[in-house]
């Protein structure tokens, strides 16, 4: 019997050659994983009228652990989204998105090592909308105590399991004084509980500036979820792009870990696009599953892949397929065992 | 030489305007309510902080609090006088609510999302 079972969701588009090279990897790492595949995304609408079938939420259900490739939501078409579905029906209230420099991605810091920890279930994506007349929409932004306190509690929580120095708190309550007031206040109350924590609080439109201008300054940021949304990518572009960056959401009892780049259909097929935000997402899980050494090994091995660039894949300046590209960090870890 | 403002206006177009339900924001400490028909309204679903509580499956591990989305639609066509009965009765029943919005279809498009 395997030591964990893993879900594997491939998704569509450059989603299942991705995955097959992600799996390559995580498997040569030496992880015990039995990968049980289910579907999601567009390919599920013929087969099953959804782009989340019930057995795929049955399977995650059943292993509490998934990773997943890119998907994509059809823009007008009344689908749901089943990344959001997924947040619903399992409550993954925590969008763990870290952001750190990457040595062959040259950019212009020294040192870039933030983790964002965005809510991930309330504020304006609650879908509470309404046109309240035929000039006017409105959008209702809901924050909640529980809500706010549970991703407050988490990110500290994190921070001490992981030696993280200081939480930060994101947020506008200058200007939306009940809403992100409230998630303030229980930012405030949690950080009590973590007296070896330092935390503080930040003016979104602030962070954003501050961010560009000297990132290093940063450690954990708690997000409500908008400006979760936006500022998790402005970190991504930091260190190098979506293409690197890993995320994982989280709740009480499951995790989903997910590249947050698209599927790139165009590219479906060919073998062309690069692995890693899929493949450092594993890395995530491994370290989530407890599986430190083999997280260690890959990252380790890819870092030494990319640092050769003889075998990167085109966006990072190569020529090598999205295979070619796993088996060299394969190779670099059996080289180095 | 028209305004900003008359021009914005201007190109608005004007649609048909039809009352099909009533968003209702219920607060209760005693779980997901149970609605019977009030009148030509029905209740369609109830959600909570944005996530479809009622009717189907419910995880139990879901956070929930004591504010509910409760969507009524119409069951045949109604006028604004339906819904300030409506409120009565709701009111008579013992709920506490917080707010109520009206939902119009706009040419038949509904002006009012779905809930996940």
């Amino acid at each position: 019997m395997a030591k964990h079972v893993v879900t594997m969701l491939p998704g569509e588009g450059t989603g299942p050659e991705i995955c097959e090279a992600v799996r390559l990897v995580i498997d040569a790492s030496g992880v015990d994983i039995k990968w049980e595949y289910e579907d999601i995304g567009l390919d599920c609408l013929e087969k099953y009228g959804t782009l989340l079938p019930d057995k795929t939420i049955q399977n995650i259900a059943k292993n509490k652990v998934a990773l997943k490739g890119p998907t994509t939501t059809p823009i007008g078409t009344g689908h749901k989204s089943a990344n959001v579905t997924l947040r619903k029906v399992f409550d993954l209230y925590a969008n763990v998105r870290p952001a750190k420099l990457i040595p062959v991605l040259k950019r212009p810091w020294d040192k870039i090592d933030i983790i964002n920890f965005r809510e991930n279930t309330e504020d304006s994506y609650a879908a509470i909308e309404h046109m309240v007349s035929d000039e006017v929409a409105q959008c209702l932004k809901v924050i909640t105590w529980p809500g706010s306190y549970r991703i407050a509690d988490f990110a500290f929580k994190w921070a001490k399991d992981n030696g993280r120095k200081k939480v930060w708190c994101v947020h506008k309550a200058n200007i939306m004084k009940m809403t992100d007031g409230l998630f303030l206040d229980a930012f405030r109350e949690v950080a009590k509980k973590y007296p070896d924590i330092e935390s503080g609080d930040i003016i979104v439109d602030n962070c954003c500036m501050q961010l560009v201008r000297n990132p290093a300054q940063f450690d954990c940021l708690v997000l409500p979820n908008l400006y979760g949304d936006i500022l998790t990518d402005l970190c991504a572009g930091l260190v190098g792009g979506l293409g690197f960056a890993p995320g994982a959401n989280v709740g009480d009892g499951c995790a989903i870990f997910e590249a947050v780049h698209g599927s790139a259909p165009k590219y479906a097929g060919m073998k062309k696009v690069n692995p890693s935000a899929v493949l450092v997402s594993g890395i995530m899980m491994l370290r989530w599953l407890g599986e430190e050494a083999a997280a260690a090994r890959i990252e380790k091995a890819m870092f030494a892949v990319l640092d050769e660039r003889k075998h990167v894949t085109y966006d990072v300046g190569g020529t090598a397929k999205t295979d070619e590209y796993a088996q060299a960090i394969v190779d670099k870890m059996h080289a180095k065992a | 030489m028209p305004t900003f403002t008359e021009t914005a206006k201007a190109t608005k177009k004007k649609r048909d305007i039809k009352l099909v339900g009533i968003d209702m924001y219920i607060i209760t400490d005693k779980g997901i309510p149970k609605f019977d028909d009030i009148g030509p309204f029905k209740c369609e679903f109830i959600s909570n902080r944005g996530t479809k509580v009622w009717p189907g499956f419910v995880s139990p591990d879901l956070l929930q609090v004591n504010w509910y989305r409760c969507r009524f639609m119409a069951t045949k066509d109604v006028q604004d006088a339906d819904v300030n009965t409506f409120l009565d009765a709701l009111t008579k029943k013992g709920w506490w609510w917080s707010a109520a919005q009206k939902l119009w279809n706009y040419d038949g498009e509904a002006g009012f999302s779905k809930a996940y």
